[in-house]
């Protein structure tokens, strides 16, 4: 049947981030759909609460407190998972440390500090998991974007360039590892909800086309079918939930 | 139940070339979802068959013999689709001629389209026509009905060649990025409107008709080593079909395992040794 496709029954996921991000609800979501859940990040409340949220629905799921953007603990974080579980099917990257200033004004330890944390730790994360995947011939990665990595905002070069830089990775590794089962695909969000959501002073709502910013409940969905079954003949492009964003241009 | 979001369970959906190949795929995977559906197409005989198939899903359909080319009966199709099953939910244009783009039992990997002056009015004209008037038709036909509603969700059937030209296809080309911009701005237009549109882009699916030995053929230039399998196309419809997908509009749905992000030889060439790249 066609949404058993979109099932993750019997699989194992790693949610890895930090930054404005939607780790519990991944983890939530992916868990109803039957997967167990290892959350990963740098903020212990944050991947307990994820790893608590998951566990209502897979008992095996737990929190991994890591340091992503550091290559040591995050191989020494997917060891101990393939060690425990046996195997890693499927890895989401959400990080997104927002950050924004005129370039010039732009200090090379915050250049250094963004790509860091929304660049290499991608980096980190699919190349100690992508070892596992490639001796299984089998895995999926969902790596989180914004679609501020196709487009340009002012004051927002880092930024800009640390998301763009995942968007290419994706197609990279989609490239080298397409003969191995191993899908990797890149969702590009647009607005999000936060504080200023719902209120009068929302100046970004009426450039959006479906008027309203996204939330998480949008945005999963997307998650799950690009992680599932359901995705087999999709990898290396970007997918935007944006409300129509990128369509506007 | 997070699943629930994929479900098309009470929907009616059309398909426009539903007797065959990629359309018949998703009027099976929208009907094992919960949808009825209304097969459309030029022959009557393939839409029946598929019609029935879906009967036996359990769902209830329709076979609407028509021409997408002509707008009356596109006005037809969709005025029988109301009177008979109350509203519209979702639209798959997916009727469309591929020429030289395909894999056939009968061409050769690397069948070369003509030059341009072999190319006559009628064959542009009919190429532009099913391929993106047609889908015009049908969006402007369901217009006012999803609308009033306040909802809908239209799939345009585009392709890669939409997106990569292929040489000397002026005419399958063109139309296809047409259609993909054409998606662009139905999504803009009726985003207020709760009506979601976006676009599929397949890359080589070859038709049940063409030999295994042919789409070894193809495969060998695959990324994946592998072509498109039809059914590979219907989880995605029923995304794009879905509640699922109510934040999405306006995007092209690539599916087409990795083919078209290389950069020359793209994934629909072979694999060169990576010396070549660094050569002194």
């Amino acid at each position: 049947m066609v949404i058993d496709q979109f099932k993750l029954d019997g699989t194992v996921a790693i949610i890895a981030g930090c930054g404005k991000t939607w780790l519990e609800e991944i983890a939530s979501a992916f868990a109803e759909v039957g997967a167990d859940i290892i959350v990963a990040g740098p903020d212990l409340q944050r991947i307990e609460r994820a790893a608590k949220a998951a566990r209502y629905f897979s008992k095996e799921s737990l929190s991994v407190l890591t340091d992503l953007c550091n290559a040591q603990e995050v191989q020494t974080l997917v060891g101990r998972i393939y060690s425990q579980f046996g195997r890693i099917d499927i890895l989401v990257n959400n990080f997104n440390l927002e950050f924004a200033k005129p370039f010039l004004d732009i200090m090379e330890e915050e250049w250094s500090q963004v790509i860091d944390t929304n660049l290499t730790s991608v980096f980190h994360c699919c190349k100690s998991v992508g070892k596992y995947m490639v001796e299984q011939k089998a895995g999926r990665i969902v790596n989180i974007v914004s679609g501020l990595g196709e487009r340009g905002l002012p004051n927002g070069a880092v930024y800009c360039a640390s998301m763009g830089g995942v968007i290419q990775l994706t197609k990279v590794l989609a490239l080298e590892w397409a003969r191995k089962n191993i899908r990797v695909n890149t969702i590009a969000i647009g607005w999000m909800e936060n504080d200023n959501a719902g209120t009068m002073e929302d100046p970004i709502v009426k450039y959006i086309p479906v008027q309203r910013r996204g939330s998480a409940e949008d945005i999963i969905p997307l998650v799950i079918f690009l992680a599932s079954e359901a995705s087999s003949y999709l990898s290396g492009n970007v997918y935007a939930v944006d409300g129509g964003l990128m369509a506007r241009g | 139940m997070i699943l629930d979001r994929f479900s098309l369970e009470g929907y009616v959906a059309i398909v426009t070339g539903g007797g065959t190949g990629l359309g018949k795929a998703m009027c099976h995977a929208l009907a094992e979802a919960g949808a009825d559906i209304v097969v459309a197409a030029r022959s009557s005989g393939p839409i029946h068959k598929t019609a029935e198939e879906v009967i036996k899903l359990g769902r209830r359909a329709m076979a609407v013999p028509t021409d997408v080319c002509e707008s009356q009966q596109v006005n037809g199709l969709v005025e029988r689709t109301i009177n008979e099953f109350g509203k519209i939910d979702i639209l798959i244009n997916n009727a469309g001629i591929a020429r030289g783009i395909e894999a056939s039992p009968r061409d050769p990997v690397h069948k070369e389209m003509g030059p341009i002056w072999e190319i006559t009015d009628a064959m542009w004209h009919q190429a532009i026509d099913v391929n993106l008037t047609s889908a015009f038709y049908c969006c402007r036909a369901v217009a006012r009905h999803m609308i009033e509603r306040g909802s809908g969700k239209i799939i345009n059937m585009a392709s890669v060649g939409g997106l990569r030209a292929v040489r000397n296809n002026f005419t399958y080309c063109s139309a296809k990025a047409g259609l993909i911009m054409f998606t662009k701005t139905l999504a803009v237009s009726w985003a207020r409107n709760n009506i979601q549109v976006n676009c599929i882009a397949p890359g080589v699916f070859p038709g049940v008709e063409v030999l295994p030995s042919t789409i070894q053929q193809f495969a060998r230039f695959m990324p994946m080593g592998r072509c498109g399998e039809l059914r590979e196309i219907g989880p995605l419809a029923v995304f794009l079909a879905s509640q699922g997908s109510d934040y999405i509009t306006g995007e092209c749905f690539v599916v087409d395992g990795a083919g078209s992000i290389g950069y020359a030889p793209t994934g629909y060439a072979p694999i060169l040794p990576i010396e070549i790249f660094s050569k002194e």
